[in-house]
C-alpha cells in the first residue's frame, strides 16, 4: 500500500505541472491586455499609454512567456499564486477564503445524492422491473436531463416564492445551503443511481451471488455484504469525479443563489482577464482533483479484497 | 464608471413611459432651482423608523488602500457624499459644498457646507477634502486629474483644487462616487467613515451592506432606520426574491420580467428618465473588407434603414424611448433639441443607394463593382446578451434595403476591444450610461481623434470612429468652456457632427432604469444614473 502510495504520489508531479503550464498557456492565449483591464477597473477611467506600460512592467507581463511561465510555477510551488489583479488579494488567501463555502454546498449535495441514489439504486436493481424500478428510472432520467439552472429556479419558486420555506438567495443559515446543494445533486444523484443500478444488476447475476444464496445465505448479506460492495467501485469511481467536477463547476449554482463560492469569484476573474486567479484557479481545482482521483484509488482496496495494492 | 458604460437591463411599460414624462417634467423644474434644492432632498416622510431590504447586483467593490470604493460604487448606499451632486435631469447641485468658482487659469475654488459632522463625529473641514483628494491622488489622480499638491486649504470651509491638466469639467465629475469625501485618516478599504444620512452597520462581502440611519446628519433626517442591501448576481433570483418577500425593492429588473412584475398588485416598476442608451457606431476608417463605412452614402443610408420605434417597441418592449443623441438628452439642456436624428425612411435609404450605384441583385442584395453591401454588426459591449434581439431586428431591416449584415458576437468585453483594436468589423453596437454630469465625456472618449501616446481604449474608438477636425473643434470648445449652457451646446454640436452630419452614430434607444418596488415602499425616485442613486427619502410602511 505504502510503496503503492509513494509511486502514485510521485506520479502527481508531471501531471501537476503539466497543468500548471496548460493553465499559464491558456490564459496567456486570451484576448485582453489584463495591464489596462487591471488599470480600468483600479482607476475607474482609461489609463494613459505611460500608465499600462508600467503596469505591465509592474505585474511581470513584460517579460518572455517562459521566463513568466518559470517565475510564477517556481512560486506556486510555494503555494505562492501571486496577487490578484482585480481585488489586490494574495490569490491563495482568496480562494482558500471562499473554497469552503464551495465545499460545503458540494459536499452536502453529493451526501445527499449517494444517501438517495445508492439505496433506490439497488432497490430498483433488487425489484427489477418493479413499480419502484420503472420510477427511479423515469426520475433519474429527469434528474440527469434537466438543466441546472432550471431546477434551482423551479426549486426557488416552490420552496421559496410559493411555499415561503426556504430562502431565495444569500447565506448565513442552514435553510440558505438546502436549494443550492439540491440543485448540485439532483443530477449527480440521478446519474449515480442508474449507474449503482446497472452495476447492481449485473452482480446480481455473477455465480458468487449464486453461490452465497445456496449456502444460505439471507438476502441482506447478498445484497449487501456482498454485491453491492462489488458493485461499489465504479459508482465510487464515478461519485469521485462527479465530487470534484461540482467544486469546480458550481458557478451556475453559485450565482443563481448569490452563494459565495469560488465558482463566481473565478468566472468574475475571467471576465477581468484576472490571469493569477484564473491560473491559480486551475492549478488549485487540478490539485483538488488529483487528491480526490487518489483518494478514489486507494478506496478501491478498502472495497475489493482482491486488490492488494502495491504487492500487485 | 468604467468610461460611463456600463450594463443595463431595464424596461418598462407604455403606461411607465408616460409616467416617465411626468416624472421627466417634474425634474426639469426641478433644475431651475439651485442650492437649496440640496438641503431639502432628503424629505424624511415620517419619524425615522422601518426597515428596507434592498437586492442589489452583485458586490463590485475593490478593497485595496487608496483605491477603496466600498460604500461608494458601484452600489451607493448614501454612506458617503461628494462635494457636488448629480440630479435626475444631469444637471450639478450643491451637497457638501455649497458654492464654487473658477479661478484662471486652472483653480476651482470650492465653499464648503458648515455644521457637517462625519460619522464618528468629526466635524467636516477642508482637511477633509485634502485628505480626499489625496487617496485619488494617490491612486492615479482619477478622471479629475489631481496629484498631492492639487488640494489647497484656504482656511476651515474653503478649499482650492487645481487640477494637473487643464480641467474644467471638474465640479461636473466631483459627483461620481468614487470621488465621495471621507473622514480625515481614515481608509474606506478598513473603515467607511462618511457625512451621508446612513452610516454603516456591516459590510459582508458578497453577502451584504448593512447601513442604519445617522442620528447626527446636517440635512432631513432619513425615513427609514435601516437598510440592508443583499448582493444578488442573478436577475431573475433577484425578481424571485422580490417576489417571495424576501426583499422590498430590487435593481435592475430583466426586461423580460417587467411586463409581469406588476400584474399581481403587490409591486410596482420604479422608472427613471433616460440615462443610458444602445447606439451603433459606424468603422469610418477600416481596412478591407470593413471599409463600407468610409461611404457616407452608406452611413446615411443605414440611419435611415433602421426603424427604431420597432426597436424600442420590440426590443425593449416599449420600455425605452427612441433616441436622437446617445447621451441622456438633459445633460445636453436646450441644446439637445438642436440634434434632429433621423426618421426611418427606407425609401428614402434605397434611393440614397441607387444614387450611390448600389444595384440591388438576385437576392435581393446591392453590388457595386461587383462588391456585395455586407456589412458584419459586433455585438458584444459590454455583453451580447444585452442587446438581444436588436441585432436580429437590424439585420432584417437592413435587408429590406438592400444590405446583408452578419452578426458577430464576442464573448466578452475583452474579446469586443480586441477585436475594435484591429477594426475588424463595420456596425459596432454598444450600450452606455451616463454617471457624471459632464457631457462631452463620452463623446470625447469615444471619438476623438487619437493623439500620440494617447488613452489606448479611446485611440482605440477614434481609430474606428473619429469623424475629423470639426467634431474635434467642438470637443475642443466643450473642455474648455465654463458656462454650463456653453459647455452642453459645445457637447450638442460634437452630437450633431457625429449624428446628423457624418452618420457615424445611429442612436437606437434611450433606455431607463428600472427597479421593482414592493407596495408598502413609498417614497422612492428612480435615479437615471444607478450609482446616484438616493435612499434618504423612502420609507416603509408597516
Amino acid at each position: 500500500m505504502i510503496p503503492y502510495l509513494l509511486r502514485r504520489l510521485i506520479y502527481l508531479g508531471p501531471v501537476w505541472l503539466g497543468i500548471s503550464f496548460i493553465a499559464f498557456a491558456l490564459s496567456s492565449l486570451s484576448p485582453g491586455d489584463p495591464a489596462r483591464l487591471t488599470l480600468q477597473r483600479q482607476l475607474d477611467r482609461q489609463p494613459t499609454a505611460e500608465e499600462v506600460t508600467r503596469a505591465r512592467e509592474d505585474l511581470g507581463l513584460d517579460a518572455p512567456f517562459v521566463v513568466r511561465y518559470v517565475r510564477w510555477v517556481g512560486d506556486a510551488v510555494t503555494g505562492d499564486l501571486g496577487t490578484s489583479y482585480r481585488t489586490g488579494e494574495p490569490v491563495l488567501g482568496a480562494l482558500l477564503e471562499r473554497f469552503p463555502n464551495t465545499l460545503r454546498i458540494t459536499l452536502l449535495g453529493l451526501g445527499g445524492a449517494v444517501a438517495v441514489a445508492l439505496p433506490l439504486g439497488v432497490m430498483a436493481a433488487v425489484w427489477r422491473n418493479s413499480p419502484l424500478d420503472h420510477l427511479s428510472r423515469i426520475v433519474s432520467l429527469l434528474g440527469a436531463s434537466m438543466p441546472s439552472y432550471w431546477v434551482a429556479y423551479l426549486l426557488i419558486l416552490l420552496f421559496a416564492v410559493r411555499l415561503h420555506l426556504l430562502p431565495v438567495a444569500g447565506r448565513g443559515t442552514w435553510q440558505h445551503m438546502v436549494l443550492p446543494a439540491t440543485t448540485l445533486g439532483l443530477a449527480t444523484g440521478a446519474s449515480l443511481m442508474r449507474l449503482t443500478r446497472s452495476e447492481m444488476l449485473e452482480v446480481l447475476g455473477q455465480d458468487f451471488v449464486r453461490t452465497g444464496r445456496a449456502k444460505g445465505l439471507g438476502p441482506r448479506a447478498v445484497i449487501v455484504g456482498h454485491a453491492l460492495r462489488n458493485a461499489l467501485i465504479p459508482v465510487v469511481t464515478v461519485a469521485g469525479l462527479r465530487f470534484a467536477g461540482l467544486l469546480g463547476g458550481a458557478v451556475i449554482v453559485e450565482t443563481i443563489f448569490a452563494w459565495p463560492g469560488i465558482g463566481k469569484f473565478v468566472l468574475d476573474s475571467i471576465f477581468d482577464r484576472d490571469y493569477p486567479v484564473i491560473q491559480g484557479f486551475v492549478v488549485f481545482m487540478g490539485t483538488v482533483f488529483l487528491i480526490v482521483n487518489l483518494a478514489v484509488d486507494l478506496s478501491y482496496g478498502l472495497l475489493d479484497p482482491r486488490i492488494r495494492l502495491g504487492q500487485r | 464608471m468604467v468610461h460611463g458604460r456600463d450594463p443595463l437591463r431595464t424596461s418598462l411599460t407604455r403606461r411607465h413611459a408616460l409616467r416617465l414624462a411626468g416624472v421627466t417634467a417634474g425634474a426639469a423644474s426641478l433644475a431651475g432651482t439651485t442650492g437649496a434644492r440640496a438641503a431639502s432632498f432628503a424629505r424624511a416622510q415620517g419619524a425615522p423608523g422601518g426597515e428596507l431590504v434592498v437586492g442589489a447586483t452583485q458586490d463590485g467593490y475593490r478593497n485595496e488602500p487608496n483605491r477603496a470604493n466600498i460604500g461608494m460604487y458601484p452600489l451607493n448606499p448614501n454612506v458617503f457624499e461628494s462635494l457636488v451632486r448629480l440630479t435626475p435631469d444631469y444637471q450639478i447641485e450643491p451637497l457638501l459644498a455649497e458654492s464654487w468658482e473658477f479661478v484662471e487659469p486652472n483653480t476651482w475654488r470650492f465653499t464648503l457646507r458648515q455644521g457637517v459632522t462625519f460619522h464618528d463625529g468629526t466635524p467636516f473641514t477642508a482637511e477633509a477634502v485634502r485628505w480626499s483628494m489625496g487617496r485619488i491622488a494617490a491612486s492615479g489622480g482619477g478622471v479629475l486629474g489631481v496629484d498631492e499638491n492639487s488640494t489647497v486649504v484656504i482656511d476651515d470651509f474653503t478649499v482650492e483644487i487645481t487640477p494637473t491638466r487643464p480641467n474644467r469639467r471638474l465640479p461636473q465629475q466631483l459627483n461620481h462616487p468614487n470621488n465621495s469625501i471621507v473622514a480625515p485618516n481614515t481608509e474606506p478599504a478598513e473603515t467607511r467613515v462618511g457625512t451621508g444620512p446612513f452610516r454603516e452597520v456591516e459590510y459582508a462581502r458578497e453577502d451584504q451592506y448593512v447601513v442604519e440611519a445617522f442620528d447626527g446628519y446636517w440635512g432631513d433626517a432619513p425615513g427609514l432606520s435601516r437598510i440592508t442591501f443583499r448582493f444578488i448576481p442573478d436577475a431573475t433570483s433577484r425578481v424571485l426574491a422580490l417576489q417571495s418577500g424576501e426583499v422590498d425593492l430590487i435593481y435592475e429588473v430583466p426586461r423580460e420580467s417587467a411586463q409581469d412584475l406588476p400584474s399581481s398588485g403587490d409591486f410596482t416598476l420604479a422608472t427613471s428618465t433616460v440615462g443610458a442608451y444602445e447606439a451603433l457606431y459606424v468603422n469610418i476608417h477600416g481596412a478591407e473588407p470593413y471599409d463600407l463605412g468610409q461611404d457616407p452614402a452608406i452611413r446615411e443610408a443605414l440611419a435611415y434603414a433602421i426603424d427604431k420605434e420597432t426597436i424600442v417597441s420590440g426590443v425593449w418592449q416599449g420600455n425605452a424611448e427612441i433616441s436622437d443623441t446617445m447621451i441622456p438628452p438633459a445633460i445636453l439642456g436646450p441644446a439637445a433639441d438642436t440634434i434632429t436624428g433621423t426618421t426611418f425612411d427606407p425609401e428614402r435609404a434605397r434611393g440614397l443607394l441607387d444614387a450611390a450605384e448600389w444595384v440591388a441583385g438576385d437576392d435581393g442584395t446591392r453590388a457595386k463593382d461587383g462588391r456585395r453591401l455586407a456589412l458584419a454588426m459586433i455585438v458584444g459591449f459590454p455583453n451580447a446578451e444585452i442587446h438581444r434581439p436588436m441585432p436580429e431586428f437590424v439585420q432584417a431591416q437592413l435587408a429590406d434595403v438592400g444590405i446583408e449584415m452578419e452578426i458577430v458576437q464576442t464573448p466578452d468585453t475583452a474579446s469586443y476591444e480586441e477585436r475594435l483594436g484591429t477594426g475588424e468589423g463595420d456596425l459596432w453596437a454598444e450600450a452606455g450610461s451616463q454617471n457624471d454630469g459632464n457631457p462631452c465625456f463620452l463623446p470625447d472618449l469615444l471619438f476623438s481623434t487619437p493623439v500620440p501616446d494617447g488613452d489606448p481604449e479611446s485611440t482605440a474608438y477614434g481609430r474606428a470612429f473619429a469623424p475629423g477636425a470639426d467634431f474635434d473643434a467642438h470637443i475642443e470648445e466643450c473642455r474648455s468652456a465654463v458656462p454650463p449652457e456653453e459647455v452642453q451646446a459645445a457637447a450638442a454640436s460634437a452630437m450633431k457632427v457625429l449624428i446628423d452630419e457624418q452618420f457615424v452614430v445611429i442612436p437606437l434607444a434611450g433606455t431607463f432604469r428600472l427597479f421593482g418596488v414592493a407596495a408598502k415602499v413609498t417614497g422612492f425616485e428612480a435615479h437615471p444614473s444607478g450609482v446616484n442613486q438616493r435612499w434618504a427619502g423612502v420609507t416603509v410602511a408597516g
